[in-house]
This record gives structure tokens, C-alpha cells and sequence, in this order.
């Protein structure tokens, strides 16, 4: 009993800590706006003299609350005989503390005074609207009440329904009778024919590809924007995913190739400053080819060297890239820290291919391409090479694999893939300068690998999504969206350590380092 | 003609002179082994002979081919492949992955099938564990698989680094046994150990290799009687 209180206290002063948190950032305010969009109740009545703002605020300390009460009241492992009580007490404990917490800031927004100076007046003039919502409009007391009871409440009702919810037999049993229903269902003929059938799996793919099809027509400007970028980083971290997923490379200058493609395609199409204007179908294989050359030239001097060596040289290299891009003796060349404007784009049978619209399907028809061979490329000989190379690099060349040509091919396609992407980038932003390619680029790509799960094509498709495509939902949320976004990424990490969609093996290896699959060893040494 | 002819070679790690003139020679169809203590060049010497780690000067002739001027992804082609020191398994990939590595450089379907077919009659274990990750396997198993990934190969000589290390006693008698099957099978086998007792039992000849340098060779019998190989490597005073 002793030790479910401690934990509830505990539980109780972190939420506490975190809600107040959360008010001094001003998030509170933020959300009560994320929520009156989303209930589209802002002209809504005033209830029990709460205006709809207000409202809002609560059902988001109220949620908190829960969560303080449902954490408050898990079991420990000591406890056994009595989960109710338990949980009751657990919940409550959490949910008081927590509301003690918050309103003693209450309190302390409302009515501090401090060597004779008001804080509340200030604090009240610097944010009026922020403390007003806080204290729901009443005086600092009642509003300190309203908290103290409305936390504990919402903790109390938070404890209950980890019980109840949470370990109640009525899931258990509800549970079962679901799964025998499912169980009836997928033993008729028909369903297991239709489950069993590859074909299944071919009209569930074609009917996603046919939705993915279907969306930039009716996504607007905007939306199709963020498709594109997202469909640019899927053939960056496909890309960046033969290099360090398969063949173990661990490159952190991939935005050197993706600048390479992106200034081809501009300095080739664009009228200045080379006044060259060619097609924009010549400067795409020129772009893809001259990365991957990139690729190779880069790769002959430095993959000798292994593991973080290699990523800091190819750090270096990345910057190098960038840094003569915007270079003032290269002005003339690149067009230098101001870029290049009015860059090509495509023209398919005479129709300019120039609308947003146009260039989504233009990334779609690359991402199916880069897929496709990505896929082949695993699953052969080369690939399996590579995989060798990753695992124990002199086992491999004893097994007669060169792997300096591996390696150097390895960089090369992982190389013109980038090309192509940043081609594709430049053609689709009809602009590119120095600042397009900066550190970042790499980062992410990483991130996106790492994310959605390192060695598996599925995988890179979720993480850009994920990494790109997120914030931009996120964008609602304004100044708080990087914010939220490391700490979605940081419970990513948590919750799938080896991404969201991990191929086999990455899910073999983190789930073997947690003692999952155990590794029998008759122990070293004699 | 000896098929392996190792001629004074001299092996640098950097400024390190490791190897000091190693010579030795192995005929076809022999066991021979190369016992020492720690760091007195066994390991050196194998890596000198696949081209992991090529000599400065010296030559090593297979079947009077010079290897030296050959790589070390070409060498397993001439038909040398190795069981490297801890077994070196590919970690992540699955048994029957592994094995496909071993015949990476060959293109001959049929006898690959018949390779894989005869590794599975030496290893049993490896058989019904095909589609299991290497990493997962037990110490005894692993050295299996990079046994079985060597003959994968279809080596003409076979060189064994230290199988029996970290395997428990029972299990390296098991590794022998399959060590003198594969020999008697006509692989040719260089077999470098520190468990001199175990080498010298199934070896035909033995070299006695002390900081870079052979010291002593003899057929194994002689060896296990002589007396400073009593004393040094076999424990008896």
C-alpha cells in the first residue's frame, strides 16, 4: 500500500511538472485552439458560465488528468488482493497531487506578490488572455478550486478506467468472443480461398496505388506540395538505404548527390547563368549520371576507411558541396549564393508538365521506378553481396566478394538515386540555391531511414511520411511543432527502436538485444 | 609437387614484423597443422595465404601457381577458403544465406545444389535450421555453418582457424571428427590450433610456429612425443 502510494505521489508531481509545463510554453492556450477546431464548437453557448475556450482548456487538462490517474494507478508488483481499492486510491492520490500542483501555479499567476511588486499584474498584462483562460475567468482562488477538484476527478476517473478498462475481465471475455467470431469467419471456404490467394495481395496493392493515384487531383495546392516533397525523400531514403542499411556504409554527405542532381537540372535548363535551356528529359539522365559519377569519384579515395570515419569524411564532403555553391568564385558557374531561378520543366507530348498536379505524378512515376529496381537490387547477388560486406567485411572478401567494387556500386546507385531526386526537386521548385542543400538534407534522410525502418522499402515509405509529411500536419500546432514533432519522434524511438516498418532482421537484432531470442553460447575461452 | 608451397615470407601489420620467414609446405589429400601460442603468427600465416594480409616479401605457390599476385576475393576461385578465427558468420543473415555466400563465386547451379546437399549430410543441424538467423545459433553450431559455408566453396584446400575455440569439450571432439571426414573426402587441410593435443591427434604433419617463426616440423607423431612440444603445448612436464 505504501509503495502504491509513493508511486502515485510521484505520478501525480510529474504530470503536475508536465501540465504546468505545458501552461508556461503557452501550449495550454494552443491546444484549447486545436480543440475548438476540431469540435468546431468556438461560437458554441457558455456552459455552467464556462465560455467554449474554456471548455477546451479543460478537456485538455483533462485528458492529462487521466492519464495522471491511470499511471497513478498501476499496479505494482507487490500489490495483489485488492485492484479496486488499489486503483482508486492510486488514481486519486495521482489526480490530487497533480491538482495541487497546478493550482498552486494558479494560485501563484493569480495573486504573487513579491517584494511589494504584483506579479499577476504583470504576468496578467504580458499574457491577459493566457491567465484568464487558465483560471477560467474566475477569481485566482476559484479557479485554484476549479483545478484541484477537476484533476483529482479526471485522476480518480482515470484510475477507474485502468482498472476497468485496462484489466477488467469484461475485455477479456469480449476479447475472446471477437476472436472466435474471426475464427469462424476465416474458416468459410471463401475467405480463406480470397486470403490465400496472392491475387488478393495484388488488388489490396492496386486499390492503395489507385487511391495514392487518385489524391493529388482532389489534395489542392498545398497538400500536393507536401506529397511531392514527401515522394523526394521516399527516393532519398530509398536511396540512402542501399548505402547504409544494405551495404553497411554509414554516409552522412548524401546531400552532396542530391545538390549534384538539383544543379544540374537547374544550370542546365534555367536561362541564366548559362543560358543553355536544354529539355528537360536530357537534364535528368545528365543529372542522375553526373551523381552517380560523383558517387564513384568520391567513393574510390574513402571507402577504405570504416564505420565513423567514413561518415565524418562524407559529413565533410557534403558541406564542401554546398560551400562551393554558394562560393563567390564560382558565381558565374552556379549563380552562387542567390541560386538559380526559373529552372526547366518537363514537356510530355507537347504538354508542359508544369502544375503541381503534374509534378506528383511525375515523383510517383520515379518513386514506382526507384521501387522497382531497389526491390530487384535487394534480391539479387549484388544484394546479397552487400549484406555480407555490412555483416563482417574480411569474412566477405574471403568468401570472394570484391568489395571494393560492391562498396564503390553501393555509393554509386545510392548516389544516383539522390541525383534523380534532386533533379526532380529543382525542375518541381523552378529554384534552387546553397540553402536547399545544407546539413539538414542529410539528417533527415537519415532520420527517415532510421524511422521508418532501416533495410526495408516499406519502411523508408512510412518514415518519409513521418518525417516529412507530419509536420506539415503538425503546422496547426505553429510555434509548438517542432516541439511536438521530437517528442512524437523520441516516443517513435521508444515504442518501434527499430522503426516503424522494420525489415526481418533489424527486428531479429533490436529484439535480440533485448533478450528475446536468446543466444546460446557454450561461454569463450578454455 | 607440394600443392601449397609457402616460401620465407615475411608479414607486416604497419611497422610490426610478424611473420620472420615462415616456410612450409602441405601435400594433397594431408591434414597438417600449425600449433603455437597466442600471437606467434598461426593466424598471420592463414591470412598471409588467402591474401588477407599480404606478405611484404616471400612467396606462397598453389599447386605451383603464384598467389601473391592475386587478391584475396580472387584467390577463393583457386580454390583456397577459409574458416576464419570466430567463426565470422554473417550475424544477420539466415543459415542458407549464409551458405549461398560461401559459393558466391560460383556459377554452377547444379553443383551448388550438390554441395549444399552434402554440407547438409555433414551438418545435419545446419539442415533443419535453414531458414534460422545466424546470429541465433549456439557457439558449436555457428562453427558448423562456417565450416559448411567453406566447403561451399568447393575448396580445393581448406584452411581452419582455431575451430575448436570457445566450443565446449564434446563439441570439439565433434568438429574433429568432421575435420578428419572432410580430409578423408580429399580436402586438403591446413588447420591452425591452439589445442595442440586435439591438432596433433588428427593431423598427419605438424609445423611448430614461435614469435613469427617455425621452430620445429615433424610428422604428428613425433611431435606429440617430442619433448618440448610436451612441454610447452601440451601440458605434460
Amino acid at each position: 500500500m505504501k509503495k502504491q502510494l509513493r508511486h502515485a505521489v510521484n505520478a501525480g508531481g510529474i504530470f503536475g511538472i508536465i501540465t504546468i509545463f505545458l501552461f508556461l510554453i503557452g501550449f495550454t492556450g494552443t491546444a484549447a485552439d486545436l480543440f475548438s477546431d476540431l469540435f468546431r464548437n468556438k461560437n458554441a453557448a457558455p456552459f455552467l458560465s464556462l465560455n467554449p475556450q474554456m471548455l477546451n482548456m479543460l478537456i485538455f487538462l483533462g485528458l492529462i488528468g487521466l492519464w495522471a490517474g491511470a499511471y497513478g494507478s498501476r499496479k505494482s508488483k507487490s500489490q495483489t488482493d485488492d485492484p479496486w481499492g488499489a486503483a482508486l486510491i492510486g488514481g486519486l492520490t495521482a489526480g490530487l497531487v497533480h491538482g495541487l500542483l497546478v493550482s498552486g501555479l494558479a494560485l501563484l499567476v493569480g495573486t504573487l506578490n513579491l517584494r511589494g511588486v504584483r506579479i499577476n499584474v504583470y504576468l496578467s498584462e504580458l499574457l491577459p488572455d493566457a491567465i484568464k483562460l487558465f483560471l477560467v475567468g474566475k477569481s485566482p482562488l476559484q479557479g485554484a478550486t476549479v483545478h484541484i477538484v477537476f484533476l483529482t476527478l479526471t485522476g480518480f476517473l482515470g484510475g477507474l478506467l485502468s482498472r476497468g478498462v485496462g484489466r477488467g475481465s469484461w475485455r477479456v471475455r469480449s476479447g475472446a468472443a471477437w476472436n472466435s467470431i474471426l475464427e469462424k469467419i476465416s474458416q468459410q471456404s471463401i475467405v480463406k480461398q480470397v486470403r490465400g490467394s496472392r491475387n488478393t495481395r495484388y488488388v489490396v496493392y492496386g486499390i492503395l496505388l489507385l487511391l495514392v493515384f487518385l489524391l493529388p487531383l482532389r489534395a489542392g495546392p498545398y497538400w500536393n506540395y507536401t506529397i511531392g516533397t514527401v515522394g523526394i525523400y521516399v527516393l532519398l531514403g530509398l536511396g540512402l538505404n542501399i548505402v547504409v542499411g544494405l551495404a553497411g556504409l554509414l554516409d552522412l554527405g548524401y546531400v552532396a548527390f542530391f545538390a549534384i542532381g538539383a544543379y544540374t537540372m537547374a544550370l542546365l535548363t534555367a536561362p541564366q547563368p548559362h543560358h543553355l535551356m536544354w529539355s528537360f528529359w536530357i537534364a535528368l539522365p545528365i543529372g542522375v549520371l553526373l551523381a552517380a559519377l560523383t558517387g564513384l569519384l568520391l567513393g574510390a579515395p574513402v571507402l577504405r576507411m570504416r564505420g565513423d570515419y567514413l561518415a565524418i569524411v562524407t559529413l565533410g564532403f557534403g558541406e564542401i558541396i554546398r560551400i562551393l555553391s554558394k562560393s563567390d568564385a564560382l558565381t558565374p558557374f552556379t549563380g552562387g549564393p542567390s541560386g538559380v531561378k526559373a529552372i526547366g520543366f518537363p514537356t510530355l507530348f507537347g504538354k508542359p508538365f508544369n502544375s503541381g498536379v503534374d509534378f506528383v505524378y511525375l515523383i510517383f512515376l520515379a518513386v514506382l521506378l526507384i521501387i522497382f529496381v531497389t526491390n530487384r537490387l535487394q534480391n539479387s547477388r549484388v544484394g546479397r553481396a552487400w549484406e555480407a560486406m555490412r555483416e563482417d567485411e574480411t569474412v566477405s572478401r574471403a568468401m570472394g566478394i570484391n568489395t571494393l567494387t560492391q562498396k564503390l556500386l553501393a555509393f554509386a546507385i545510392g548516389a544516383a538515386f539522390a541525383g534523380l531526386g534532386g533533379a526532380l526537386f529543382a525542375s518541381r521548385n523552378v529554384f534552387t540555391g546553397p540553402e536547399d542543400h545544407n546539413l539538414m538534407v542529410s539528417i533527415n534522410v537519415v532520420a527517415v531511414v532510421i524511422v521508418g525502418g532501416m533495410g526495408n522499402i516499406p519502411g523508408v515509405i512510412a518514415g518519409a511520411l513521418m518525417l516529412k509529411g507530419l509536420p506539415e500536419v503538425l503546422r496547426q500546432l505553429e510555434d509548438y511543432r517542432v516541439m511536438v514533432f521530437g517528442a512524437l519522434l523520441i516516443v517513435m524511438m521508444l515504442w518501434r527502436p527499430a522503426g516503424m516498418i522494420p525489415s526481418a532482421r533489424r527486428k531479429m537484432e533490436v529484439e535480440k538485444d533485448k533478450g528475446v531470442i536468446e543466444t546460446p553460447d557454450e561461454g569463450r575461452g578454455k | 609437387m607440394a600443392m601449397l608451397e609457402v616460401k620465407d615470407i615475411h608479414t607486416y601489420y604497419g611497422n610490426i614484423h610478424a611473420l620472420k620467414g615462415i616456410s612450409l609446405t602441405v601435400e594433397q589429400g594431408e591434414i597438417v597443422t600449425l600449433i603455437g601460442s597466442n600471437g606467434a603468427g598461426k593466424t598471420t600465416t592463414l591470412r598471409s595465404i588467402c591474401g588477407l594480409q599480404k606478405p611484404r616479401t616471400g612467396s606462397i605457390q598453389l599447386n605451383g601457381e603464384d598467389l601473391n599476385s592475386y587478391k584475396a576475393h580472387q584467390i577463393v576461385s583457386k580454390g583456397v577458403a577459409m574458416v576464419p578465427e570466430g567463426r565470422g558468420i554473417f550475424a544477420r543473415l539466415t543459415v542458407a544465406e549464409n551458405l549461398d555466400l560461401g559459393a558466391y563465386t560460383r556459377n554452377d547451379r547444379t553443383a551448388i545444389q550438390e554441395d549444399l546437399e552434402r554440407v547438409f549430410t555433414i551438418f545435419p543441424r545446419l539442415k533443419e535450421r535453414q531458414r534460422q538467423v545466424a546470429g541465433t545459433l549456439s557457439g558449436g553450431e555457428q562453427q558448423m555453418l562456417a565450416t559448411g559455408r567453406a566447403l561451399m566453396t568447393r575448396p580445393r584446400l581448406l584452411l581452419m582457424d582455431e575451430p575448436s575455440m570457445g566450443l565446449a569439450p564434446v563439441l570439439v571432439e565433434a568438429i574433429f571428427d568432421v575435420i578428419k571426414a572432410i580430409n578423408k573426402e580429399g580436402t586438403t587441410i591446413l588447420l591452425v590450433e591452439q589445442n595442440a593435443l586435439m591438432a596433433l591427434s588428427i593431423a598427419h604433419r605438424g609445423y611448430v610456429i614461435q614469435t613469427g617463426q617455425i621452430v620445429l616440423q615433424d610428422t604428428a607423431a613425433n611431435l606429440k612425443n617430442n619433448e618440448t612440444v610436451q612441454k610447452a603445448y601440451l601440458g605434460i612436464e
